[in-house]
């Protein structure tokens, strides 16, 4: 096609300029896929190390309890629901769980921990904590009188494996309860603050101390995929006939992941449209050059019957151009800096501490997607692209008489 | 002498009347360079501001810039690793300075139980008037009282905790801790307040008690487990920590917050890399556009230089006079971005509501007001880093010009 | 039908503090298939006229026909169309895209009213061969002479076979031999196609070329003689 050849030529009356300006937009562009996978590297990995912990990714609770969570408001048959969960949910791992406030007692220390009651044989599959034990073993019996500890409690507490430790509390019923377990393992996630309180007893046991029957607070859901949540829910609710209870994804339980998430994404969308505007401005400055100094060639192009219409068909043409090359060349080096370090992993230095905020390793893998390949460098064709309007107006105001006359 | 400052005279009108022949152009670029130098301010204050907010409130809880233990009492908080309080050189330390306030406390783990439910917690004793001290606002009371003295009988509740115990002002809570012979201790306290707290995990994490209740509860004499200290700056905490672990003497561990906090320290050090990162990225963003102007700038001018040269312009000052003229449009873009910034954020001074995302921030330790600092140190640095890159990136386009050869570049169209 | 008609036409221009008069109350008929020459020294008007008459320029009063159409009551896209179909122009210099060759030149014009592909091609090398340039479709503006330009230039405006070509000084950048093998080449096309020229020109050789001769100055026609016209020596 002419106009296209057309176009194409004109821009590479100055490569220089024109190189310029396209590499203005693949650095933006690599520089843009190659953050934007990092971050959504970033959030999964927080997602999941948050989550794999304790959260999972759907709970059946009471519905009162995620916002009280109290006692009283419990799941009845919570060991039932879970295999039935199971049974209709292959690909997803369901355990119950119950939570109870009280005092740890060791010979010579007491602390006020909070006791979970969890299945020994499918708590491993909704948490990495069962495969954090440090010393001992993990719960095996669901109705034995054991425990294992976070490590800093243990040590606060002055046990180690095989002492014994007294709980103290009270039960669903507002009893008094309290039991002896003997400690069979120690568990070390690396987080102080959950190392400092955890206390986990088999439910069996937990639920005859505490006087819950067979009540729990948590039925707790671990599905293989992020995008398995929303469909998991449904399902979950569809069996769910008890009006006091509830369904829960991630979010719901823990608000603050998404909103930590959304307030990174938001400061770091600020700072991209600036780049993309930055783009745009060198965008513009060649364009509005390129018109300016051809003002002689299109006079005469509009004396042969060519509407400025046509003529801004041309500038923007010439943008599209650049633009897409930009595009191809800068999401194609961002690819390949994303898949570099996919393979190798980002370190980054002094940021362990606010990893292990999250749960994360020390390493940091992006995620490249098409979402994170294609999103910023469509911005700047965009950019680019309304860059190129003002420069294309122009051309609208040009006498072709006095067009012709400059030089 | 004289001729000297004649010629710079002129090559500096020059240089600026060039930059103007093509005023649209240099808008763009001005306004691509004011829009950059803009971000980078803005972008470092929010930050900064962001930061600062996360080391205030981390050392608002902790409180104090430096604290002093039993070198035990960090790894196991009990009653057992307590201390003495200061006496002799360090009481005489503490009350010099430029340490600004300091207070003994009790800090022990403990449960606090309603007649509906019980929770763990951190139990403060304190002297009221040294915690405001430190930092404590009696506003955040919102129900009640603070404690009024060392030897208040009442006990100050989170607000969460209040709802988390069913309980409120005026009931009677029972506060359990273990006493110094290991015994569970208990005791029944009334609720004399409840206080909020920016970050709603410190309503739950923690209760204020007269220190004279608590020592008498967990029959620990005078004996406190930390002495929290300020300086009111908790930049200027390495002037002087030093000096105070030395009075504190060895079988006493005294830290400043990097080492009890180091994840704040840890995102205190990033901060100042990640300004850095984000000025280098917005300029080398720029940069293409800059070298672009000049490339323009230059080759549409060949005839003029090569008749400059002719007439025996030496190619060092036309390299000059280019990069002259890059300064001068680094130097109006900085000033004018510097001022926009500054302009910006003026009215923001009293902090931005952000509490949409509140929870979000909670986890990263932020409150949900965002209070922009401006620090010139950041305007020095983003103006410094431009205008050095700027005039770098500008050597190119001067060095090609200086190479023209005056004959040829005479005979060109 | 008459090919240009115009009526009282008058133009001023504004330089700084001074008035310039361009045309002064200037009528003019031009026959179908006539070859006029405008002459008169330079701001005389010949340019301002031209301009008028291919819509290029709007005169602040008077009438133009050109053809059927009224050009002075026409809005800026019938004017293009106009000039797209029924006027070719010719001007001083510089008047090819730099970046396109000689057949893509004359394709472009092409291109713009619809004209497909293969007719544009076949076009195009015809009219080249017309003007004598059949092996130079592939070169770029600048690998051509002057002369030459220009008569890829006249091959542009006769593409699309307008009844009306006006050239501004068209062998002004030509040397003598160039610029009688330019006029030899608006001669055939008069005589052979029957389009009208209006040649705007102060050269002497172009004047001596032209059947009808109108002087201007200071923006009046100063006089409109016939002459016999060495472009014209055939009919």
């Amino acid at each position: 096609m002419l106009s296209l050849r057309l176009a194409w030529r004109n821009l590479w009356r100055h490569r220089r300029r024109t190189w310029l300006t396209v590499s203005a937009m693949i650095f933006c562009n690599a520089l843009l896929v190659a953050m934007n996978s990092m971050q959504f590297g970033s959030y999964r990995m927080m997602i999941d190390g948050t989550l794999s912990l304790l959260t999972g990714h759907v709970q059946v609770q009471h519905k009162h309890y995620n916002d009280e969570p109290r006692m009283r408001y419990v799941v009845p048959h919570g060991a039932a629901l879970a295999t039935q969960l199971r049974g209709v949910l292959p690909d997803s791992a369901v355990a119950a769980r119950a939570v109870a406030f009280g005092l740890a007692s060791s010979e010579q220390r007491s602390f006020g921990v909070q006791f979970f009651g969890v299945e020994p044989a499918q708590e491993p599959g909704v948490s990495t904590l069962p495969g954090l034990v440090k010393a001992g073993r993990y719960l095996q019996d669901s109705n034995a009188a054991e425990a294992v500890l976070g490590s800093v409690l243990a040590r606060n507490l002055k046990v180690t494996v095989g002492d014994e430790l007294t709980l103290l509390g009270s039960g669903l019923d507002s009893s008094f309860a309290a039991g002896v377990v003997s400690v069979v393992g120690i568990l070390e996630s690396g987080m102080t603050d959950l190392d400092r309180n955890l206390a986990q007893l088999p439910l069996g046991y937990f639920q005859a101390t505490f006087a819950m029957n067979d009540a729990v607070h948590q039925v707790v859901i671990k599905v293989p995929e992020l995008s398995a949540v929303a469909p998991v829910k449904s399902q979950v609710e569809a069996l769910i006939h008890n009006p006091d209870l509830t369904v829960l994804d991630w979010d719901q339980l823990q608000p603050g992941l998404r909103q930590s998430i959304q307030v990174d994404l938001a400061s770091s969308l600020l700072i991209y449209s600036i780049l993309v505007v930055l783009v745009a401005f060198s965008v513009l400055n060649t364009q509005l050059m390129s018109v300016l100094e051809r003002t002689r060639e299109f006079g005469v192009m509009m004396a042969l019957g060519l509407r400025p219409g046509r003529l801004g068909q041309l500038v923007l043409l010439e943008t599209g151009i650049m633009s897409f090359l930009g595009f191809l060349f800068g999401a194609a080096l961002g690819i390949v800096i994303t898949l570099y370090f996919q393979h190798t992993g980002i370190y980054i230095p002094g940021m362990e501490e606010a990893m292990s905020r999250y749960n994360l390793p020390g390493r940091l893998y992006p995620e490249l997607s098409i979402l994170s390949a294609l999103a910023g460098p469509a911005a700047v064709f965009v950019g680019g692209m309304l860059a190129a309007i003002y420069p294309a107006l122009r051309l609208f105001r040009l006498q072709p008489v006095a067009a012709m006359r400059a030089v | 002498m004289r001729s000297l400052g004649t010629q710079f005279t002129i090559a500096t009108t020059l240089a600026w009347r060039n930059l103007w022949r093509n005023h649209r152009r240099t808008l763009v670029m001005l306004a691509a360079i004011v829009v950059g130098v803009w971000a980078m301010i803005l972008f470092g204050a929010l930050m900064r501001g962001m930061l600062d907010e996360m080391v205030r409130g981390g050392l608002n809880s902790l409180p104090g810039e430096v604290q002093i233990h039993n070198p035990q009492y960090r790894d196991d908080p009990s009653i057992e690793n307590s201390m003495a309080p200061p006496a002799g050189e360090l009481l005489a330390s503490l009350d010099r300075a430029p340490i600004t306030a300091w207070t003994a406390r009790i800090k022990v783990p403990g449960m606090l139980a309603s007649e509906r439910d019980n929770r763990g917690l951190m139990l403060l004793g304190v002297d009221p008037a040294g915690e405001v001290a430190l930092g404590f606002d009696p506003k955040d009371i919102v129900e009640g009282r603070f404690l009024e003295s060392a030897s208040d009988r009442g006990i100050v509740i989170g607000r969460r905790m209040a709802e988390r115990l069913e309980t409120e002002l005026g009931k009677r809570v029972v506060v359990m801790s273990q006493d110094l012979n290991n015994e569970v201790a208990d005791r029944g306290v009334r609720v004399v307040g409840i206080f909020r707290a920016r970050l709603q995990a410190d309503e739950e994490s923690r209760a204020w008690l007269g220190r004279d209740a608590m020592q008498e509860l967990l029959g620990a004499g005078d004996a406190v487990s930390e002495i929290a200290v300020t300086g009111n700056d908790y930049k200027a905490v390495d002037d002087w920590w030093q000096g105070l672990a030395e009075s504190a003497g060895p079988e006493l561990e005294t830290l400043p917050w990097q080492q009890l906090q180091p994840f704040l320290d840890s995102m205190f050090r990033a901060q100042g890399s990640v300004n850095a990162v984000l000025t280098v990225i917005i300029f080398l963003a720029l940069s293409f556009g800059l070298v672009n102007t000049l490339v323009m700038a230059v080759f549409e001018r060949v005839r003029e230089i090569g008749l400059m040269m002719a007439l025996g312009m030496k190619p060092a000052s036309v390299m000059y006079q280019v990069l002259l003229e890059s300064l001068y449009l680094l130097a109006l873009g900085l000033i004018i971005g510097n001022v926009l910034a500054v302009a910006t954020l003026w009215p923001m001074r009293n902090g931005i509501d952000i509490s949409v995302v509140g929870e979000g921030l909670e986890m990263a330790g932020m409150g949900s007001t965002l209070y922009p600092v401006l620090a010139w140190q950041d305007m020095l640095g983003s103006t410094l880093i431009v205008l050095i890159l700027g005039l770098l990136a500008s050597l190119l386009p001067a060095w090609r010009a200086s190479r023209l050869d005056p004959v040829q570049a005479l005979t060109r169209n | 039908m008459a090919a240009v008609r115009c009526r009282a036409l008058s133009k001023c221009f504004v330089q700084g503090e001074q008035v310039i008069t361009g045309l002064d109350d200037v009528s003019l008929d031009i026959a179908e298939g006539e070859f006029v020459g405008l002459c008169g020294p330079s701001g005389s008007g010949k340019t301002t006229l031209l301009n008028a008459l291919g819509g290029l320029d709007t005169p602040d009063s008077g009438e133009i026909e050109i053809g059927d159409l009224r050009v002075d009551l026409l809005g800026k896209g019938a004017l293009a169309e106009m000039r797209l179909h029924r006027i070719g122009f010719v001007f001083q210099a510089y008047n090819l895209i730099p970046v396109l060759s000689a057949r893509e030149n004359i394709e472009f014009v092409m291109q713009v009213q619809g004209v497909p592909a293969q007719e544009r091609k076949a076009r195009s090398l015809a009219i080249l061969e017309e003007v004598g340039l059949a092996d130079h479709e592939d070169r770029l503006p600048a690998q051509l002479s002057g002369g030459q330009q220009q008569r890829v230039a006249v091959a542009r405006a006769i593409v699309s076979q307008p009844t009306l070509v006006l050239a501004d000084e068209p062998t002004a950048n030509l040397d003598s031999h160039s610029a009688d093998q330019l006029m030899d080449l608006f001669g055939v096309l008069n005589r052979e196609r029957g389009i009208t020229f209006v040649i705007a020109t102060h050269d002497a050789r172009v004047m001596a070329y032209c059947r009808r001769l109108v002087r201007l100055l200071d923006g009046k026609i100063v006089s409109d003689e016939r002459q016999p016209g060495q472009g014209q020596t055939a009919a």
